[in-house]
């Protein structure tokens, strides 16, 4: 059955109604958030010392901290003259499905290596891991979607690390999509999950001990980390404990507040990133982003790149990044996102028609093996067949 | 003798003509007219084809590099090289080799997928253009596809230059006579043509040999 247009209809009316009414608070609470940021700008130690506090009180507080610039810093993209050899690294993964006739997952990761004016042609990396028998039943629990995506994200950290080997003698810039801060509840809760949080770990300090400028690349933002920041800066020491409960710009986004204070190729300030995982992200590893507007004039568009604290420590490490980026994202033209990212993602990226295919080879082999492989769940072969009709005579 | 460089690989065909994909980089070797050989099977048989339209598709990410106001030279290498993006190369048939010996006739079977194809040497160009008399021509102005008269005049330019090297300057003229009676009933692709080859200075008072 198709949508109940009828039914539906009303609610897009009375949304589009409400819209003007939402916008314009949204409005206010932006004003009010950079009348924060204009007062609290130079306030860097007063803030640090309030976010501890909030941080000590709950420890699920996932909010900016000042680093070393003032709140209201913003700086031009230097030009990227360097010859720094970038990386970049995308995965995609094939979730294992009861539903199919044979059971396996896959986890590919691509990458691209380029390094601009140096005449050489970029070069594709992929790797494919196929998840089979023992692989999608851990003795701890089930390989749930959490699983998969954390084995991606580690394949995808191993592959930079093998191509950054490659070039130690030169400087390189690693970038993956994404925060660089895994998305697990609570890696203690399974063994299977802890070794692959610890091997993404022990990764990012090799990668750290090889100067490499590594960074996480987050297009369109929707996170409020400096927003939160602004909004604990204006509570009495008395409340911080309590501020999880002071919330009065939700709704507001840091690019909300941002995207008309920064220039097309502006960075803002360097934050540090306060959040649960700081238990593992700390010392060199320590979190921090800047917004970076890589946008043009008449239509702003941000990003926030996150790095290690062994980046935001270098100036020279984050004007490369910044450069890099913007740099990258010209290449783009009008939906500026880094050439050498999408590149990487399209070099990963696995099609349902090689599911299928990947699915019949096995499939094959399995019976060349006397084994005769499952079949398609009556749900599964019911939904494939949806929208195929056939005709009398045809 | 030098080994022979494919320039790509089939990708559909019929007994009339094929499509080829290569890499932009192996662009090099086809021209447009040019002739080309599809090896069929182990032995020497061969298939010929006259090149009548070259293409290059766009993709969503070509389409968007071109917004930029510059392409860095490493994104230009990147697309032409690594990315899968095969230029197209349309192939009209105009005969075969069995057995050692040439028909300007439509081959006995399509050549298959993933087939080897090599340019023509001017040596080929020269056994093939100079066996019977011009028959292939039919199969050129019977082409609902082709540029008829600019893919003749881009082949009687390269073939004549072949021909003339090979000692036959006359060879160009002869087979601009021959389309004038080919044509001798369709004055509207007559004129067509002779105003290509006037183009590509091999009308019929052009010096033989065609333009050097």
């Amino acid at each position: 059955m198709p949508i109940n247009y009828l039914e539906i209809q009303k609610q897009v009316i009375e949304m589009a109604e409400r819209s003007p009414a939402r916008q314009r608070k949204q409005e206010e609470r932006c004003q009010r958030a950079a009348q924060l940021l204009e007062a609290q700008a130079n306030q860097l130690d007063e803030l640090r010392q309030k976010v501890e506090s909030a941080a000590a009180a709950n420890s699920s507080l996932r909010c900016a901290a000042p680093f070393k610039e003032a709140l209201t810093f913003c700086k031009d993209a230097p030009p990227f003259e360097s010859s720094a050899v970038l990386l970049a690294a995308d995965g995609s993964q094939i979730h294992p499905d009861r539903h199919d006739a044979v059971q396996f997952g896959v986890i590919n990761a691509g990458a691209l290596r380029m390094q601009p004016g140096s005449g050489e042609a970029p070069r594709e990396t992929v790797t494919s891991r196929l998840l089979y028998h023992d692989d999608l039943e851990p003795p701890d629990g089930p390989l749930t979607e959490e699983v998969v995506a954390l084995m991606r994200d580690l394949e995808e950290r191993n592959l930079l690390l093998q191509l950054a080997k490659q070039d130690s003698d030169q400087q390189v810039v690693a970038l993956t999509d994404g925060p660089l801060e895994p998305y697990v509840r609570d890696p203690r809760e399974r063994q299977s999950i802890k070794k692959l949080f610890e091997d993404y770990f022990k990764n990012l300090q090799e990668l750290g001990s090889l100067g490499v400028c590594l960074a996480g690349y987050v297009d369109k933002p929707g996170a409020d980390l400096v927003v939160r920041l602004l909004e604990i800066g204006e509570m009495s020491e008395e409340d911080l404990p309590h501020a999880e409960r002071h919330r009065p710009l939700r709704g507001l986004s840091d690019a909300d507040l941002l995207h008309s204070r920064l220039q097309p190729g502006q960075r803002s300030a360097v934050f540090a990133i306060q959040s649960p995982a700081g238990e593992y992200f700390n010392g060199a590893l320590a979190l921090h982003f800047f917004y970076l507007n890589v946008g043009r004039a008449e239509r702003p568009s941000l990003a926030r790149v996150e790095f290690p604290a062994w980046v935001a420590r270098e100036a020279a490490l984050v004007d490369l990044l910044h450069a890099a980026l913007v740099s990258q994202c010209r290449q783009m033209g009008a939906r500026p996102y880094p050439y050498v990212l999408h590149r990487a993602h399209e070099t990963a990226v696995v099609s349902m028609l090689e599911k299928q295919h990947l699915s019949e080879l096995i499939a094959l082999q399995l019976r060349q093996h006397g084994v005769e492989p499952g079949d398609l769940s009556n749900k599964q072969f019911g939904k494939n067949n949806m929208g195929s009709r056939t005709r009398y005579k045809q | 003798m030098n080994e022979p460089i494919e320039m790509g690989r089939l990708l559909r065909s019929s007994t009339a003509g094929c499509v080829v994909g290569c890499r932009v980089t192996q662009l090099g070797a086809p021209e447009f007219g040019g002739l080309l050989r599809i090896p069929l099977g182990g032995q020497d048989d061969q298939v010929y084809g006259l090149i009548y339209d070259i293409h290059i598709d766009d993709d969503g990410i070509v389409r968007q590099l071109v917004t930029a106001d510059t392409v860095d030279a490493a994104v230009i290498l990147d697309n032409r090289i690594n990315r899968n993006v095969p230029v197209e190369i349309s192939v009209l048939f105009v005969g075969y080799r069995q057995a050692g010996k040439i028909f300007h006739l439509l081959p006995p079977r399509p050549p298959l997928s993933l087939d080897a194809i090599f340019p023509c040497s001017a040596e080929d160009v020269v056994q093939f253009t100079g066996s019977g008399r011009f028959g292939y021509f039919r199969h050129v102005l019977r082409s609902q596809e082709a540029p008829v008269g600019e893919l003749l005049a881009a082949h009687l330019r390269q073939a004549g230059q072949a021909q003339s090297a090979a000692g036959k300057p006359q060879w160009a003229k002869d087979a601009t006579q021959e389309l004038i009676v080919l044509l001798r009933d369709d004055y509207p692709t007559l004129m067509s043509v002779l105003s290509a080859l006037s183009d590509a200075g091999l009308g019929e008072n052009a010096p033989a040999g065609g333009v050097q």
